[in-house]
């Protein structure tokens, strides 16, 4: 290939100095806590295999002060990336029925809807 | 005929819309789980509960299906916001790190989950 493209020059800090842009940047961020939250759920499900002793190790892990600081981040992250999930899922779920296209926010209703169901169907299953 | 070099964008989109949805609906809830409720109940009887829950299939769909996408959601986005952040590698090797370890550790999730 010949062509040579012009790249625009960009600073690494172009994200700084606008708040929408700042937003992106912390959305694009809840990545990482939720990424180490796997890892720990991979993690719990290893020692599961291993056997009750090694399951009761994790299950102290998962008490530790350290690891409730951890589950605060995890938790404002993973709420910051539903909220924004759900303000994008009606620019990609477009309904028609007919000429009338279904609003936004029903779609986002049905999402927040489900939301609450799949919370509580998790957390009711995990008490019992 | 000339080869043409096919992007990884659409099979690394559709895990990452996935997973989306998985973070979205499940891990606020399971967050709540494991760092306020577990830690709260007798770690025998939790470990029973969840060790026959991994032995059934549905146990073990879900789980699969909430440990995978997470992880090749969340390397997705990483991987783009190094991008963002002007870091940058070799783009195959980059692609290797990030989406070759959520593959690996879904295939360790898969193999764990069958022999549980």
């Amino acid at each position: 290939m010949n062509r040579k493209p012009y790249i625009r020059k960009q600073s690494p800090t172009w994200w700084v100095n606008k708040p929408f842009y700042r937003f992106y940047m912390l959305r694009e961020a809840s990545s990482v806590p939720v990424f180490l939250y796997g890892l720990f759920l991979l993690w719990g499900l290893l020692s599961l295999s291993q056997g009750e002793a090694s399951f009761a190790a994790w299950m102290e892990m998962a008490g530790s002060p350290a690891s409730s600081i951890f589950h605060v981040i995890v938790l404002a992250a993973a709420l910051l990336h539903a909220y924004t999930w759900f303000q994008l899922t009606p620019k990609i779920v477009v309904l028609r029925l007919g000429k009338f296209r279904v609003p936004d926010q029903w779609v986002m209703a049905a999402h927040y809807l489900i939301f609450v169901i799949v919370s509580a169907v998790i957390i009711g299953s995990s008490i019992n | 005929m000339k080869q043409f070099q096919r992007s990884h964008e659409p099979i690394a989109w559709s895990l990452f819309g996935a997973g989306g949805m998985v973070v979205a609906f499940i891990i606020p809830a399971l967050v709540l789980v494991s760092g306020l409720i577990l830690p709260g109940m007798e770690s025998s009887a939790v470990f029973g509960s969840l060790l026959g829950f991994a032995q059934g299939w549905i146990g073990k769909v879900f789980i699969f299906i909430t440990i995978s996408l997470t992880l090749y959601h969340t390397v997705h986005r990483i991987y783009h916001g190094l991008h963002d952040l002007h870091i940058k590698g070799n783009n195959t090797l980059m692609l290797v790190l990030f989406y070759g370890s959520a593959t690996l550790l879904s295939i360790l999730c898969f193999a764990w989950l069958l022999v549980i």
